[in-house]
This record gives C-alpha cells, structure tokens and sequence, in this order.
C-alpha cells in the first residue's frame, strides 16, 4: 500500500493539471485579497450612519467554496485523465490490485485537497485580517484565529471530500465531463432547487447537502449560504462521511468488476 | 512461461476469445498472429489481468497476472504506446511505475539510456514520435528486468533501425532464457525474429507450431532447355513434376542435389535449380482462410 501511496503521490505531482488547479486557487485566494480591499474601501467612503448597511460575504467561506469545487475538479482529473489517454491500463498492469489503486489515489487526493483548503482559508483570512483591520464590516469576522479554527478545519474537510466525490465520479463514470457535470450539479444547481421547494422540506434536504456540512461541523450554522443547519457536528460529520462513503464503494466494486 | 487454458472472452454477445489454450514456452521468441478482432490483444489482456474472462485463465509464471506481487518485476508488457500522459516526461512517466514495484531510480535511468532516449529523458512525453513512445513503452517493459515479456505490435512506428533494433533484442532476450511473447501484422518481420508461432482466427487456436515447419521448403524450381526430357528423367527417379506456366517445373519429392546428379547422369543441361518454400505471408493466409471456414 505503501508503495500503491508513493507511485499515486508521484503521478499527481507530476500531472500538469494539478500545478494548473493549484494556481486556480491561488487567483482564488487573491480575489478574495482584491474583495476584502474593495470592501475596505467601500467602507471609507461611505458616511458613519451607513456604514452598518454595507455587508460582504465570509472571504474565507467564499474561498472554501470556490476551492472545493477547483479541488473536486482536481480529484475528478486524478482518474478521468487516465481513462482519457488509455494510461488506465498501463496503471493497472503496474498496480493489479484495483481497490489498491482508488485507495492509493483517494489518499493522496485527500491529503493534498485538505492541506491546500487549509491554506487557501487561512491565506484569505490573513488576507482579510490585514486588508480590513478593524473595521466593523458585517459578515467578517474579527475573531481571533484560535476561535475561528474549528470553522477553518471543517472548511478543509469538505473540501476534502468534495476532491473525493469527484474522484469516485470519475472512476464511475470514467468521463470527465459526466463527473465534473455532476460535481457542480451537486455544488451549485441542486443547492438552488432545495432552496425553492416548500418549507420545511428546503431545509431538511438543505442540511444534507455536502456544501452546507462545515459550518454544521462547526457548529456555527450556515448564515450566509443557502443550506440548511439542522444537523449536530456529529451528524454532520457523519453525512459528510456518506457523502464519501457511498460513491467510493459503488467505485471500488465498478473498478473491480469492468475490464480496464 | 505463459500458460493460457480453455479461456474464453465475450464482449456482449460477441464471442472475443472462445477456448483458446496455448503455452508460451521460456528461450524463444513465440510471435503472436491473427488477422484483425481474432483475439489477440483481448487474450494479451487477459493475461495481464485487465480484462476478465468468461472461464478459463491465464498464468504467468505459474500464478495469475493479478496475484502477483511487484508484477513488473515478473513480467514487462507493451500493449499500447500511446497510452502515456502527455504531460510526464520519461523520467517522471518510468519513476512512478519504479516505485510502485519497488525498483531502484538507477534502473529508470538505465533502461531509459538502453532504449535510446537519454536526450529526452526530461523532454514531456507529449512532443514525442510514435516511434519514440514505443521506445519509452519498451523502456517500461524492461524496467523490472521481467522473465516474461509480451508485446503487442511494438515494431509499429520504428524506422528500419528501430525494427532492427528490437529484433535483435527480443532474439537476446528470448535467448537469455526469457519468454517472449510478441505480436505483430508485419509478417517479414515475424518471419526473422519468431522461432515459434502461435496463430489464432476468430478468437480459436488455428497453430501453434515452430516457424521452420511454417516455412519449410516446398518444392524445387528447375529450368533447362531440355525440359521434356529432364521432366521424363525427374519422374522415372521418383519425382512429381509440374510444368509452370512461365516455362520451368516444379519438382517435388527430390531435393536439389538428386535433381543435379541425375540432369548430369543424362547429360542435360540445367538454368537454373531453387528450391522454394512457403513464405511465412503464404502459409499464414492459407491457416487464417482454412480458419475462417471452420
């Protein structure tokens, strides 16, 4: 297995796409720089009385979430690209052992999708903290970094099983248009309908959603996003297990059962 | 050693391979025939364990392909060359497969200078020639320096070095001990660096059979000016003659020494005496249409 971790760990780094996904999270975490400096801004210029009218988004919460769907797309990337080029059958001759492979592959996904949230969050929080200062906006957060953590952490594990929803999508469906499809309906289109439908269904499904399981992981609700904040941090915890559990399996017994 | 037993492949309803046994046997070059959808590469996927048979099985070495521990260093494969990431170079593309079979990084290096590809080693993968991923393709197969080898078509893209190239060195490995098993649709090629063939048609065995049986001689071509009486000669000693429409005979059940004596003994003068055999082509299409109408 150790081995299965190091070859998978080498072929990521050397992956074109994944310096590429990497520097999309950096332009992430700058225009999350050029926000806070915008809001910043805004806020000079407004007078005392309205100040309290001017309200922006959580940067580091807006970061995760544009980070989680980059790094999904560098998950989907780690098995379509290999089904893309045939290469798929040069790994399986090299490491026979398939539900080694996808183990070997969703460890490495997980790591580098958790460590590069974290870092994404924390950048754009220091951002934010340097750029804002002390003025009062609504929405940012001038707790200290200690308060804030857990948030951050939960943040960096959603990201982490967005990076593996669609490393499990791509070994589904071996496409990755059909995966990354997929991924933003998850992301981005199911989150809008659930919003629509009738109380208290919205909400009820609205929790289970992966977007909306950090801040119920962290305890501190979903204020600003579209989910719902029904479930307890464990439960959270739990859905957000599911969400990776369930694809991974159907995975590992399609893997096992197709010809490469 | 390779060992394919009763093994049976579908795809749908579309019968790939059906019962086909055979044995590639270690010290010789088996090549590996069969026209397009006879099975070839289907069984070659087989026996690496990327595709799973109906019933049967394949064995490497005694075990099948996907029990095998650190595989690359038991058996090297070639089955496509285009199957790479473009973005990689040689060394990057080589270094992961080392380590996953614990290979040591001085191997990679090696096995990239044997194929010739040292100049590019850090060149990405996607600028390069057909021929020049062949190459990278058999760098792989020889990473784990393997006992076993099957190739699939890996003459394909080489200029006439390159074709050179791998013959004499699929001819040292065979004769190192090595099993190797390769296939190919160039038939003079085949015809130089197989000592044995293996010929399948519509997913069956159709021979399995060393090449100088395959291309044993046939007959003997003989010219004179004499014709008629070296013909009368040729058969009260035994033999068949045919006259060829071209002028000339074709002799058969005496070779040409026997042939030369007795033209002396009659005092007729020969133009010419060749014995002739069966071309690998010939005979191969001759098994592949007998193949196709069972």
């Amino acid at each position: 297995m150790i081995d299965a971790l190091a070859a998978e760990w080498l072929k990521l780094r050397t992956l074109r796409s994944t310096s590429l996904v990497l520097g999309v999270v950096g332009v992430v975490v700058a225009l999350m720089a050029l926000l806070a400096w915008y809001a910043a801004h805004l806020w000079d210029g407004l007078p005392p009385g309205q100040r309290d009218r001017l309200e922006v988004s959580s940067l580091p919460e807006l970061a995760n979430w544009l980070a989680s769907l980059c790094l999904a797309v560098l998950g989907v990337l780690a098995f379509s690209g290999e089904y893309g080029t045939g290469m798929i059958r040069t790994t399986f001759t090299v490491l026979p052992s398939r539900g080694r492979v996808l183990a070997a592959k969703a460890g490495v996904v997980a790591v580098v999708a958790f460590c590069t949230g974290l870092a994404a969050v924390l950048a754009t929080y220091a951002a934010g903290r340097l750029i804002i200062g002390d003025r009062p906006i609504r929405g940012q957060s001038a707790e200290a970094l200690s308060r804030q953590m857990p948030l951050f952490l939960a943040l960096s594990l959603s990201i982490a099983m967005f990076a593996l929803l669609g490393l499990c999508l791509a070994a589904i469906t071996r496409s990755a248009v059909a995966a990354v499809a997929t991924l933003v309906a998850v992301w981005y289109v199911v989150p809008i309908i659930v919003n629509n439908i009738p109380a208290p269904w919205n909400e009820r499904i609205g929790s289970i959603l992966p977007g909306a399981l950090a801040g119920q992981l962290a305890g501190t609700g979903n204020p600003q996003s579209l989910g719902g904040a029904l479930l307890s941090p464990l439960a959270a915890l739990a859905v957000m297990a599911a969400w990776v559990a369930v694809p991974y399996a159907v995975a590992a017994v399609l893997l096992a059962r197709r010809d490469a | 050693m390779i060992e394919v037993r009763e093994l049976t492949k579908r795809f749908g309803r579309t019968v790939a391979v059906d019962g086909l046994t055979f044995h590639v046997k270690p010290g010789r070059v088996t090549g590996f025939l069969g026209p397009n959808g006879a099975g070839k590469s289907t069984t070659m996927r087989v026996i690496l364990g990327l595709d799973r048979p109906a019933s049967g099985e394949a064995l490497v070495s005694g075990r099948r392909y996907d029990r095998l521990r650190h595989p690359m260093r038991k058996v090297g494969a070639l089955l496509d060359a285009g199957a790479v990431q473009g973005g990689r170079t040689p060394l990057g593309h080589l270094g992961w497969m080392a380590r996953a079979n614990r290979i040591g990084r001085d191997r990679v290096v090696s096995v990239i200078e044997q194929v010739g590809l040292a100049g590019v080693a850090r060149k990405r993968i996607a600028g390069f020639s057909l021929g020049m991923r062949q190459r990278l393709g058999i760098a792989a197969a020889l990473l784990g320096d393997p006992a076993v080898l099957l190739l699939d078509e890996p003459v394909n893209g080489l200029d006439p070095d390159g074709v050179r190239w791998i013959r004499e060195l699929l001819r040292g490995l065979a004769a190192e001990g090595r099993t190797v098993l390769l296939s190919s649709h160039l038939m003079s090629e085949m015809e130089l660096t197989a000592d044995h063939l293996v010929v399948i048609g519509r997913g069956r065995l159709i021979a399995d059979t060393p090449m100088r049986e395959l291309t044993a001689v046939r007959d003997v071509f003989v010219r004179s000016s004499r014709a008629g009486d070296l013909a009368a000669a040729l058969s009260a000693a035994g033999g068949t003659v045919t006259a060829e429409d071209g002028g000339g005979l074709s002799v058969r059940g005496l070779d040409q020494a026997e042939i030369g004596d007795l033209a002396a003994r009659h005092a007729i003068p020969l133009h010419e005496v060749t014995p002739r055999g069966a071309s690998l082509e010939e005979t191969y299409m001759r098994l592949t249409a007998e193949g196709a109408d069972r």
